[in-house]
C-alpha cells in the first residue's frame, strides 16, 4: 500500500470524520503507534456517539465504556462488534495513560477498526452496499530488519494469546454461549416457565408455595430498597415493596380464577353424560 | 478435565439461573456476569466447565423439568447454592415478576427445603445481590 493510498476510502461516504480519523491513525500506525490508537479510540467514540444519537433514547452515559455498555446491551451493537470497540477503548486508554503501544498491537486494533467500520456504515445507513477488501497492512516508511521482526512476531502472538484468554473468560461468565440463538433459547424458556405457572396453578406446590415466595421475597427487596446504598428511605421502600407483592397476588389470583373457570367449563362439558 | 457430573452441575446452573434472569423478563448486564462469577467463586466451577455448559450439546435439548429433576438430584448443599445463586439473580434488579416467584417456588419445592431454609438462602442471596451494583440504578 502506498502512503497515499488507505483502507478507509470507503468510509468518507458514510462518516468524514469517522472516516479521516481512521486514515490517521493508519498514517500513524508505523510511525506513532500511540497516536494511532488515540486516533482509533476517538473513532470509535464518535462511532458509538453517533449510534446513541440515531438509536437510543434517554440519558445515555457519557463515559465511553458506559456507552458501549448500553449500545450492547439494547442490541445496536452486536457481541463481536462491542469485543473490538472495547478493545481499542482499553488500548487507547493505556496509551492516554503512558503505557506505550508495541507498533503489531496498533496494527492488530487498526485491522479491528476496519472491520468494524464495514458494519457502521451498514449500521447508519440502512440498505447501504458496503463491500470490504482484504484489509492491507501499511507498509513501513523503512523495512523492518530480521530482529525487530521477530519482536514483531512474538508481540503478535502474546497479544493473541491475551485475546483467547480474554475470550474465554468472557465466554465463561456470561449466561449464554457464543453459538446460541437468545432469542429463540428465551422465547423457548418463556413457554415453558409460563407452562409451569399454569399447572402449579392447577396443582399448587408441594412444600414452598408461590404466596410464600412472594412473601418472603418482597421483605428481602424491601430491605434491599432500604439500604442507604440504594436510597435508604424506610418508607418508600415498604411502599415499592408492598406493591410488588400485590402486583403478584394478583397474578396468582387471576391464574386461580383461570384454572377455576376452565374447571367449571370442563365440569359443564361432563354433565349431559 | 472436567467429568461428567460437573459438566451436569454447570448445566444445571446456568439453567436454573437463566431461567430466572428471563422470567425477571429484562436482563442487566450485571445478571449477566454475576452468573459466571457465582458459578465461580461460590458452586467452585471452573471457566472450562462453564463455557462447556453452554455448548448445544449439553444446554440445548434440557428443559426446565429436567433442570428441576436434576436439582432435586444433586447433594443438599451443592442444591441450597444453586437456589441462592438463583434467588441472588432475581434480587439483582430489586425488582420481582411472577415468573420469578414461581420459578423459585419450583425449585424450591424440587430440593424439598423446609421454608426457615429458604428464607436462609434468600438472606444470603440478598447479601451478595446488594454487593453487586451498590449504588447505581438498574439499567
Amino acid at each position: 500500500m502506498s502512503k497515499q493510498e488507505t483502507n478507509f476510502e470507503f468510509l468518507g461516504r458514510f462518516d468524514n470524520r469517522v472516516a479521516q480519523l481512521a486514515k490517521q491513525a493508519e498514517e500513524y500506525v508505523h510511525t506513532d503507534p500511540d497516536s494511532c490508537m488515540f486516533k482509533l479510540r476517538l473513532m470509535v467514540e464518535t462511532m458509538a456517539k453517533k449510534l446513541t444519537n440515531l438509536q437510543m433514547r434517554g440519558d445515555i452515559s457519557q463515559d465511553l465504556g458506559a456507552m458501549l455498555g448500553s449500545l450492547e446491551r439494547a442490541g445496536v451493537v452486536p457481541r463481536r462488534q462491542a469485543d473490538g470497540m472495547h478493545a481499542i477503548r482499553r488500548d487507547g486508554n493505556a496509551a492516554v495513560h503512558g503505557s506505550p503501544t508495541p507498533v503489531p498491537t496498533a496494527m492488530r486494533r487498526l485491522r479491528e477498526a476496519y472491520k468494524i467500520s464495514g458494519w457502521f456504515c451498514k449500521r447508519i445507513k440502512k440498505g447501504a452496499k458496503v463491500q470490504l477488501d482484504s484489509f492491507v497492512p501499511p507498509e513501513p516508511p523503512t523495512p523492518f530488519n530480521k530482529e525487530t521482526e521477530a519482536l514483531h512476531g512474538k508481540i503478535d502472538a502474546l497479544e493473541e494469546s491475551i485475546e483467547q484468554r480474554r475470550l474465554e473468560t468472557r465466554e465463561s461468565l456470561l449466561m449464554f454461549g457464543p453459538q446460541e440463538n437468545v432469542e429463540e433459547v428465551t422465547r423457548r424458556i418463556t413457554e415453558e416457565l409460563k407452562a409451569l405457572d399454569n399447572v402449579a396453578a392447577a396443582a399448587g406446590e408441594p412444600m414452598i408455595d408461590a404466596d410464600f415466595v412472594a412473601l418472603v421475597m418482597a421483605m428481602d427487596l424491601e430491605q434491599i430498597e432500604e439500604d442507604p446504598r440504594h436510597g435508604g428511605d424506610s418508607r418508600q421502600a415498604r411502599r415499592e415493596a408492598e406493591k410488588q407483592l400485590e402486583n403478584i397476588k394478583n397474578h396468582l389470583a387471576e391464574r386461580e380464577t383461570a384454572f377455576m373457570a376452565e374447571r367449571t367449563y370442563l365440569l359443564e362439558q361432563r354433565e349431559p353424560t | 478435565m472436567p467429568d461428567r457430573d460437573t459438566h451436569d452441575l454447570a448445566t444445571l446452573w446456568f439453567l436454573s439461573a437463566r431461567a430466572m434472569a428471563i422470567a425477571g423478563e429484562d436482563m442487566p448486564s450485571v445478571q449477566e456476569a454475576a452468573t459466571g462469577l457465582y458459578a465461580q467463586a461460590i458452586i467452585g466451577l471452573s471457566e472450562e466447565e462453564c463455557r462447556i455448559a453452554k455448548d448445544a450439546q449439553h444446554i440445548a435439548n434440557k428443559t426446565l423439568i429436567d433442570c428441576l429433576s436434576g436439582v432435586r438430584r444433586l447433594p443438599r448443599d451443592l442444591a441450597e447454592k444453586i437456589l441462592t445463586g438463583v434467588m441472588m439473580i432475581s434480587y439483582s434488579d430489586r425488582s420481582m415478576k411472577p415468573l420469578e416467584v414461581r420459578w423459585a417456588s419450583m425449585l424450591a419445592s424440587a430440593i424439598e427445603v423446609s421454608p426457615d431454609d429458604f428464607q436462609r438462602c434468600c438472606v444470603n442471596a440478598r447479601i451478595i445481590a446488594s454487593m453487586l451494583r451498590p449504588s447505581e440504578q438498574a439499567q
